[in-house]
């Protein structure tokens, strides 16, 4: 006890730094920062959505109220937008999910070389994403791709096929794309998920005679349960906010495609210069995103009492 | 054991083929790259390039047109002025990472240590804004972010970029070094505190080179999402001053009269610095991660 005691007279006797001086002058450059970045944007385009604010027009900015709000979302881009968004979700997120839980399965075999495989599975996920993006239209491009040449040479298609710019496959080349830049992340955390099981416990049930598909149902996977759901979460982030990737690849086209939400936020901004709409709408996104952080905090917060 | 082995084998296919879904997309830029665009345009290609050429590396280096290029005629391909600029772009693209390390290493480290040691009110508050934020994409504020660098007047500029990205980055090294710190037994620098350490002390000669590890992975992080940013870099850089290189690498490919081998070299040359880094760091990165999505 009295150790105890001395110890924290130690950790608050002022000669050891421990002050209110300290503490401001150890965390205040980091709060500006984050603040100047994160919370006053989310101030800022709640505002400037609030406001007509055309760059065609940049002195007048009469307060609209939340017409750019009820604007954009009746607006067709937009529905089409969110739809498109809907879709790629739903697309990627589960693929990215199983792929991720399979390669982690994989990966966590005593099987020599795999050390190499576990460095590998890093690459698609370390490059920049534009890159990422880069070198799938070099393989799936409608003049000179890669994977044209293959099918052509294997005999399964007659000509080449304009994969990034054809309506009907567009989509599903960005989320292909997609797919591979983020499969390592879920692979990692599983793997790390699954280094945790006791070795004994699946020895145990092998003993029993439990077969693999119960195996996996009745141990590995309620020992991934904190990971699978960060993961969902996560991934669901991202997949909302894509943008790099349409940029390379596709451009939102060929029409509006691949218009995801990021991209439409973007044209607005930019191609339309509609700042009020454009603010409106990342609004709209980061206050969608809010909620999905929440969720993931509790979640990791809830984890680490337990643990 | 007949079975064992059977299934050992299949396991190690499965091994192959998930190498080959990585490797193969980049050593088709690679081997693109290595090629004339006349070569690239067969079809089917050259898998492999037939004798491999330098020549478009040279052209972007030296600036030396490849002889592809001087031959006349309807299949000669347009060249990228912009493919020239690109180690003007991968300078300014470490220089910005870099200093965006230097950032996290020394304000990461000193609030990390705060919050790790110290009790005060509105700990925890602070504590959950900054964790909170690290969540934030980009996208969702950008626009906003991209009047205020204007506002700043810091547009088209690096440290305007190396700003943005303390700001994303700085979140994520708290979480991480937070909890490494308070993983750390206190005793040591409890020791060092009485033998009249003052707290920068004991931080900078016991708790530091306990955290090494955790310093390389938060490092490896900063470095490689400044590195790979493409959004703000996008809204802020204009010109050679500041332009990193995923923003020209995809202005060359987005542009329709863009020579697909200078494509491919862009390619090349933005992944070798983040490959080289994930490979040599890969066991702090991995650590990192899963440390900072949560106890998994």
């Amino acid at each position: 006890m009295s150790a105890r005691t001395d110890a924290k007279s130690i950790w608050a006797a002022r000669g050891a730094g421990s002050s209110t001086a300290y503490r401001l002058a150890t965390l205040t450059p980091v709060l500006v920062l984050v603040a100047v970045f994160t919370l006053f944007p989310f101030a800022f385009a709640a505002v400037t959505s609030t406001r007509q604010m055309l760059l065609t027009l940049p002195d007048q900015t009469p307060f609209i109220g939340l017409q750019n709000y009820v604007d954009v979302l009746r607006d067709a881009s937009t529905q089409n937008a969110i739809r498109n968004s809907l879709v790629f979700t739903l697309l990627t997120v589960p693929c990215v999910t199983v792929l991720g839980l399979a390669v982690a399965l994989l990966l966590n075999q005593q099987i020599r070389g795999f050390g190499i495989l576990r460095a590998l599975v890093l690459l698609p996920w370390a490059i920049p994403l534009v890159s990422a993006g880069i070198i799938w239209r070099l393989l799936l491009h409608g003049d000179f791709g890669a994977l044209n040449g293959l099918l052509l040479q294997l005999g399964a298609v007659h000509g080449y096929v304009p994969w990034l710019s054809s309506p009907s496959t567009a989509m599903y080349s960005v989320v292909v794309a997609h797919i591979w830049r983020e499969f390592p992340l879920p692979a990692i955390l599983f793997l790390a998920g699954l280094q945790l099981i006791p070795g004994e416990v699946v020895d145990a049930s092998r003993v029993d005679g439990a077969g693999v598909w119960a195996r996996f149902r009745n141990i590995t996977l309620p020992y991934l349960k904190a990971p699978l759901l960060i993961v969902l979460i996560y991934e669901t982030m991202i997949s909302v906010s894509v943008f790099d990737l349409v940029y390379v690849l596709t451009g939102g086209g060929p029409g509006s495609s691949t218009t995801l939400f990021a991209w439409d936020a973007y044209a607005t901004t930019f191609t339309f210069l509609n700042l009020g709409q454009g603010a409106a709408l990342s609004f709209i996104m980061a206050a969608f995103l809010l909620v999905l952080i929440v969720a993931y905090l509790r979640i990791v917060r809830v984890d680490e009492g337990e643990a | 054991m007949r079975q064992s082995r059977l299934s050992k084998a299949a396991l190690a296919a499965c091994g192959v083929l998930l190498a080959l879904v990585i490797l193969l997309p980049f050593l088709w830029a690679l081997s693109a790259s290595l090629q004339t665009e006349l070569a690239l345009f067969r079809r089917p290609p050259n898998w492999t390039p037939n004798p491999p050429s330098l020549e478009n590396y040279l052209y972007v280096f030296t600036g030396q047109v490849p002889h592809a290029y001087a031959a006349r005629g309807l299949l000669r391909s347009p060249i990228t002025q912009e493919a020239r600029l690109l180690p003007i772009g991968l300078m300014n693209s470490l220089e910005v990472a870099l200093s965006v390390v230097a950032l996290n290493l020394l304000l990461g480290t000193l609030a990390s240590y705060t919050f790790a040691r110290e009790r005060f009110r509105g700990r925890e508050a602070a504590y959950v804004f900054i964790l909170g934020s690290r969540l934030l994409p980009a996208m969702a504020v950008a626009i906003p972010i991209f009047l205020i660098i204007k506002t700043l007047d810091l547009l088209d500029t690096k440290l305007g970029l190396v700003l943005i990205y303390s700001a994303f980055t700085l979140p994520f090294t708290i979480w991480v070094l937070t909890l490494y710190f308070r993983s750390l037994p206190k005793d040591i620098e409890e020791a060092a505190l009485v033998d009249g350490c003052n707290r920068l002390g004991a931080l900078r000669h016991v708790v530091l080179p306990l955290a090494a590890p955790g310093l390389a992975a938060i490092a490896a992080f900063s470095f490689l999402f400044s590195y790979d940013e493409f959004v703000f870099a996008l809204l802020i850089t204009s010109s050679t001053a500041s332009k990193t290189v995923p923003v020209m690498i995809a202005a060359i490919s987005v542009n329709p009269d863009a020579s697909y081998t200078l494509i491919a070299v862009g390619i090349v040359v933005s992944v070798l610095v983040p490959i080289g880094l994930a490979i040599v760091f890969r066991r702090f990165i991995t650590s990192g991660l899963v440390a900072s999505m949560g106890r998994t």
